[in-house]
């Protein structure tokens, strides 16, 4: 965190901010390096370095098709690799299959379809914590507490839940295993504009906790002004890397990426 | 104020949806002529009682063995082709273990319950088998060349068990020895034998406890998981590939348990009749939504009970086309199924 704000200083000092060496990172908890992937014969991402510190809350904003969502999954392994090395905790996690990583201690909200929609509301906690033996039902008990509809809700066919209510499942489901990091793809997308500040500050509340967030948000100026740092992607790759302030500040960055 | 509101009401039904309108009055005027053909006697309420006892059986059948299909649908994502050629494996299969095992212990010995795991057991082999050795390698393909694919399964199966048995229509059991009760019904009297009983009794059984499976089980959830959204499968941890195994090993299990259930009631055996019944099964598992295992039970009792019932109204030799044409009717009404959507696994 100090780290992070260390960096800010010093993107503020040089003029027009945004360059992107600005930094190299150690001991991250997340680590991606030199990061090509795509779909299919399809590269997308070309060259992308991001980092999160432990406990940090990151966001990557950009135009649309700028591959934001491409590295959430890619840290997942849900991409075609074609170089560069992702690493977790110390530990290389680019060629883990996608249902191992969730061992590592990542959890990942993808933007759509990122809940079972004919299983019940408890169910689809349950299957949060599918790789424990036991439901851990103090985790679920966590989950309730910090989304009481949901508890309300146990017994209720997902699918039938509204925008908001679905997110906050999703994002019960994957705390179930209290991941170290947490991957939010676009968590305000489709709901009501009274309900994206609630949202936002649930958020906080998960990042407060001790988690660290990954977050890739259309909102830009909101996401921006609640993170620590953001990351903005531009056609695959790096284009600007500071605090959140620091970008919100940076004129290029506002004339280009947030409508001025 | 009763009268005209049920008239607007028709009327409108007439103007928005005719063709629900013209299925409801042609469903009143069968019911209507069933009435009647009771009332003159030109159906007796004992022959009532026999289609129905007939058509129940039928469409335990139907539903055990659509089962199998519609989860192979859901978590594998293709029409399995192959389905009924287990099912005549499995058949095939509980009769070898019926010989083996009568050849062991003589006749006299207990074997219904062995032979029925033996025909299980046979079709579960099959299908890990093929599996293993056709669909993993293509698994990531389109539904469209896994249904292929499976069509060519399924003539590889048929001439393997053609080659293996011949091609002759065999009788497996001795009517006259079998255990029968009658049930006395107004006018006659329906009787039930025990083969068909034990019909009854194992599908019913083996559907509520996939039932339970499937609601209260890790496993059962995760096959309804993974059959809802199978990337968010994965990203939830659950190992797909186990999944898949066990998905083969149920529907399996279960096609082949139904191939000797029908077996053992229809009292033939031969080496194509699984490929015939797949037809109605299919019918039954997309009147019911396809994916949908409840579906899949409740189309096989419409199929069934159709094909017999319609006996009141037409010549035997159209029964099936009775229940396609059933089939029809339902999706016109209800294009996704009946259980579309819902409780899927």
């Amino acid at each position: 965190m100090s780290e992070a704000t260390d960096s800010g200083a010093e993107a503020e000092g040089t003029v027009g901010g945004a360059n992107r060496e600005t930094h190299t990172w150690q001991d991250s908890l997340l680590a991606v390096r030199n990061l090509d992937a795509g779909y299919g014969d399809l590269q997308i991402l070309t060259d992308v370095d991001l980092d999160v510190q432990d406990g940090e809350y990151v966001t990557i904003v950009g135009p649309n098709g700028a591959g934001k969502s491409t590295v959430m999954k890619s840290v997942f392994g849900l991409t075609s690799h074609m170089g560069g090395t992702i690493e977790f905790d110390g530990e290389d996690i680019t060629d883990t299959q996608p249902e191992e990583i969730i061992y590592e201690g990542l959890g990942y909200v993808p933007q759509n379809d990122n809940i079972f929609t004919t299983l019940s509301v408890q169910e689809n906690l349950e299957m949060g914590a599918y790789i424990l033996d036991e439901v851990p039902q103090d985790a679920i008990e966590e989950v309730y507490n910090r989304f009481p509809i949901l508890r309300e809700r146990q017994g209720q066919k997902a699918g039938t839940m509204s925008g908001g209510q679905r997110q906050m499942l999703a994002m019960g489901r994957a705390l179930m295993l209290d991941p170290d990091l947490l991957l939010l793809d676009e968590p305000s997308a489709g709901l009501a504009p009274d309900l994206v500040d609630d949202m936002f500050d649930r958020i906080d509340g998960i990042n407060d906790d001790g988690t660290a967030v990954l977050m890739v948000e259309q909102n830009a100026k909101e996401a921006l002004g609640r993170c620590d740092r953001g990351y903005v992607l531009v056609d695959g790759k790096n284009r600007y890397e500071d605090t959140g302030d620091a970008l919100l500040a940076d004129e290029q960055v506002r004339q280009d990426f947030l409508g001025g | 104020m009763g009268v005209s509101g049920t008239y607007d009401r028709g009327r409108e039904l007439f103007v928005e949806d005719p063709i629900r309108a013209v299925i409801i009055v042609v469903a009143v005027v069968l019911v209507l002529d069933g009435v009647r053909q009771l009332a003159v006697g030109a159906t007796q309420f004992s022959e009532l009682g026999v289609m129905l006892k007939d058509g129940l059986m039928r469409g335990l059948f139907f539903g055990l063995a659509g089962i199998g299909l519609s989860m192979t649908y859901s978590i594998l994502n293709f029409a399995n082709f192959s389905h009924g050629d287990l099912i005549t494996g499995g058949a095939f299969g509980g009769m070898i273990a019926t010989y083996v095992i009568a050849g062991g212990f003589g006749s006299e010995g207990d074997i219904g319950s062995l032979m029925l795991l033996g025909s299980g057991a046979t079709a579960i082999a099959l299908a890990l088998v093929i599996d293993r050795l056709v669909y993993k390698p293509i698994r990531d393909r389109s539904g469209i060349t896994l249904l292929i694919t499976s069509i060519g399964v399924a003539f590889t199966l048929r001439y393997l068990i053609l080659f293996v048995f011949d091609g002759s229509r065999r009788g497996v059991t001795q009517s006259g020895a079998i255990p029968t009760v009658d049930i006395p019904a107004i006018d006659g009297t329906v009787s039930l034998n025990l083969h068909e009983l034990s019909l009854v009794v194992v599908a019913v059984g083996l559907m509520a406890g996939l039932h339970f499976l499937l609601q209260r089980t890790k496993l059962g959830k995760a096959m309804r998981a993974m059959s809802d959204n199978e990337d968010l499968a994965r990203i939830t941890g659950i190992p797909t590939e186990r999944i898949v195994t066990y998905t083969w090993i149920i529907g399996a299990g279960l096609a082949g348990v139904a191939g000797y259930m029908f077996v053992i009631w229809n009292g033939t055996l031969h080496w194509f009749q699984g490929w015939i019944l797949l037809l109605p099964i299919f019918a039954a598992v997309i009147l019911g939504g396809i994916g949908s295992i409840y579906g899949a039970i409740l189309g096989g009792l419409v199929i069934g009970l159709t094909m017999s019932i319609s006996i009141m109204w037409l010549p035997s030799g159209l029964t099936r086309a009775a229940a396609f044409f059933i089939m029809i009717v339902v999706l016109l009404v209800r294009p996704q199924g009946i259980f579309a959507g819902r409780a899927t696994a």
